[in-house]
């Protein structure tokens, strides 16, 4: 059922993904259980929360990025009408990658630390991602330039990735000045994650909505340029919204407040633009599981990351919410809906495809979708409360931290319930997409 | 809209933000040395922060507001804690934090380790950051006004049920808070080892009570509270 037969690579990119979500969902919820209950010395001596998190953050970002090196393992074929360059090298790019990965989680239970949160990966480590890195580029870059097709979609795509591969070199140097060392940690995670991220989701988006829908592609790519348009103008100097407290010049509260608060627009646009494309769309979305997926991806996204981001980045409020869990319930949403649902979106669209029948039961994956979308909307609820909390108790009154977090054990206590929620609705996801087997056409409705 | 329209969008847009961006990012590296008084980041800063590094302090902890937060932001901790508590923590959790319901590993930091992030953390706590954390920037504020009070005679366990922020939840004198009882008399209720108790952990005498523990409280900083507390024995002072 696919095309080219070297789109096949994609499939244990994305079947470790999968695996590797489910881990970074145990850790979650060990690390909620660090924040509701007492644990003894020594097993916080053995495993602290620091070394918890590294796992839980670091395995987020090796999933999704290998999420995405996926589907444009699984994109690049079909829109380039040519086979990969070297099926063989993407293999060897996905172990030096995974073999790098579980290297820095098991020098991270060591100590093995660069000691940056969500860069800890040691410099030595870099080395090997960079490789990753460029071997994944080159790869796709080759099959481009010998299939001499050039997509609108594409070169966003690409553009993207490799933006996001330079920015990645920003936060591997030590810097001496821990003000400077933030301005540039933040050029790796915000213009990852409201820049490079965003130009890979609005292609990858972009091109599965003509796929499903059959809108011409003139008409999205057209639109494709406005969004990222906007994405990157209000993006790039929205980044200004983390150097507010850091020891920056004053003016910063403005750009990056005014330009954070213009954040929302492109993602709004996504989703008008979303829903006309699948208005105008022709004939039936046989694979109505990607398309639940796709519209609640956009709207999860406009929600989490749009509408917080846009309460949290005002300097007003940000000077009380800086830096607690309010911070936490944002950035769980914000990479929920615009980054895990648009994964999955990815692999429900290419998974009966690359295994060979175009019908399979839509039920689980809807299932999975409901379950994981509410548990993590009430988890992101329960966040926030604890972080609106925290800020009145410890930002306010001037109480203690410790005597803020007595108050907020509770929703922690919430967050561990809804996350065991979350999690049946992730082992659903995995359990269904490993499994998928056909069904024949008049069963599938 | 056309496609050259679309087109113009995106490329305008996002040249003039990072035209705009890089230019900023210029004047910010022009101004970040004054503002992080640059001229005192010693080795020894440096070392500490390869030491905060090592340990990876920053998972659990915030500093500036970034990072784990898990634990306490460690912003101004030189200007709330001073240099020997830091010491302290650091050498010996398990010790500090017994009680704490939240506990911090035992990373045998060696003592010239301890010494270089002690340096670390005086220097990050005098970063011009817009007065970040807000509880800081009054504590500065209060720090100036428990000053003058001091002055009138106040005591360090007056001072000290201010600074806690005791007067949110209970009255004395008439003012205060309505969640707590009134203290005016509490003096005659318990006994100072009782109010010490009850600050530590309340739902020890008073099961089921919504007051919050306090564990950070220094030992001399809780008798001194619990001293001024068992002196309100009712009628004016």
């Amino acid at each position: 059922m696919i095309a080219y037969k070297s789109q096949r690579v994609a499939y244990p990119y994305f079947v470790v993904a999968l695996c590797l979500f489910g881990l970074q969902v145990i850790l979650g919820l060990w690390l909620a259980t660090n924040y509701a209950f007492t644990l003894p010395q020594w097993l916080v001596n053995v495993f602290p929360f620091a070394t918890a998190r590294a796992f839980h953050t670091n395995l987020l970002v090796l999933w999704m990025l290998l999420g995405f090196m996926g589907g444009t393992y699984f994109m690049v074929p079909e829109e380039s009408q040519s086979e990969l360059y070297s099926p063989r090298l993407a293999y060897i790019q996905l172990i030096l990658l995974v073999g790098t990965g579980v290297a820095a989680l098991i020098g991270f239970l060591f100590g093995w630390t660069q000691g940056k949160p969500l860069l800890e990966i040691p410099v030595q480590l870099d080395f090997l991602v960079v490789i990753g890195a460029l071997i994944f580029l080159f790869n796709v870059g080759m099959t481009l330039i010998r299939a001499k097709k050039w997509t609108m979609i594409q070169g966003t795509l690409l553009g993207g990735l490799v933006f996001l591969a330079l920015l990645y070199l920003f936060g591997i140097p030590f810097y001496r000045n821990l003000s400077i060392d933030w301005y540039y940690w933040w050029w790796v995670i915000h213009l990852w994650v409201e820049g490079a991220w965003e130009l890979v989701t609005g292609a990858i988006m972009a091109w599965i909505l003509i796929k499903i829908t059959g809108v011409n592609r003139k008409v999205v790519e057209k639109w494709l340029y406005v969004e990222i348009g906007l994405f990157l103008f209000t993006g790039i100097t929205g980044t200004g919204h983390h150097y507010y407290w850091i020891g920056a010049p004053r003016y910063w509260l403005w750009f990056g407040g005014i330009f954070s608060a213009l954040e929302p627009l492109p993602i709004a646009f996504m989703v008008w633009d979303t829903f006309r494309h699948i208005k105008e769309g022709k004939g039936e979305i046989k694979n109505k599981v990607v398309w639940t997926l796709a519209v609640g991806s956009v709207i999860y996204h406009f929600v989490g990351a749009g509408i917080w981001g846009f309460i949290h980045t005002l300097p007003q409020i940000n000077y009380y919410t800086h830096g607690s869990q309010v911070t936490v319930s944002h950035g769980h949403l914000a990479f929920f809906g615009a980054y895990a649902l648009l994964n999955i979106t990815v692999f429900y669209y290419a998974f009966p495809q690359l295994k060979g029948f175009a019908n399979f039961r839509q039920s689980l994956g809807k299932l999975g979708f409901w379950i994981t979308s509410s548990a993590m909307f009430l988890i992101g609820l329960a966040f926030g409360v604890a972080g609106v909390l925290q800020a009145y108790l410890e930002r306010v009154l001037g109480l203690g931290f410790m005597t803020a977090q007595a108050q907020m054990q509770f929703w922690f206590k919430i967050v561990i319930f809804f996350g065991f929620i979350f999690f049946a609705g992730v082992v659903i996801w995995i359990y269904d997409l490993l499994r998928l087997k056909p069904v024949s056409d008049s069963s599938s409705s | 809209m056309s496609e050259k329209s679309a087109k113009i969008i995106f490329y305008g847009g996002t040249l003039i933000s990072a035209i705009l961006f890089l230019y900023l990012t210029f004047d910010t590296h022009r101004q970040v040395g004054v503002l992080t008084h640059a001229d005192k980041l010693s080795e020894d800063v440096v070392a500490g922060k390869r030491v905060f590094q090592k340990y990876n302090c920053n998972d659990c902890h915030t500093i500036l507001g970034f990072g784990g937060y898990y634990a306490p932001d460690l912003t101004k901790v030189y200007q709330r804690r001073g240099p020997d508590y830091i010491r302290n923590i650091v050498t010996q959790p398990e010790v500090v934090l017994e009680k704490s319901f939240r506990k911090m590993p035992q990373q045998h930091v060696s003592p010239e380790e301890i010494n270089h992030l002690v340096a670390f953390f005086q220097w990050v706590g005098e970063i011009n950051n817009q007065n970040w954390p807000p509880q800081d920037a009054k504590a500065g504020r209060k720090a100036g006004v428990n000053r003058l009070l001091s002055s009138a005679n106040m005591s360090a366990g007056a001072a000290l049920f201010k600074e806690n922020g005791c007067f949110a939840c209970h009255k004395l004198q008439g003012v205060g808070g309505d969640i707590g009882p009134d203290l005016d008399d509490v003096g005659s209720r318990l006994s100072q080892s009782q109010i010490e108790q009850q600050i530590v952990n309340p739902n020890k005498l008073n099961p089921g009570s919504v007051m919050p523990p306090f564990p950070n409280l220094s030992e001399q900083d809780l008798k001194a509270l619990a001293e001024f507390l068992s002196k309100q024995k009712g009628g004016a002072e």
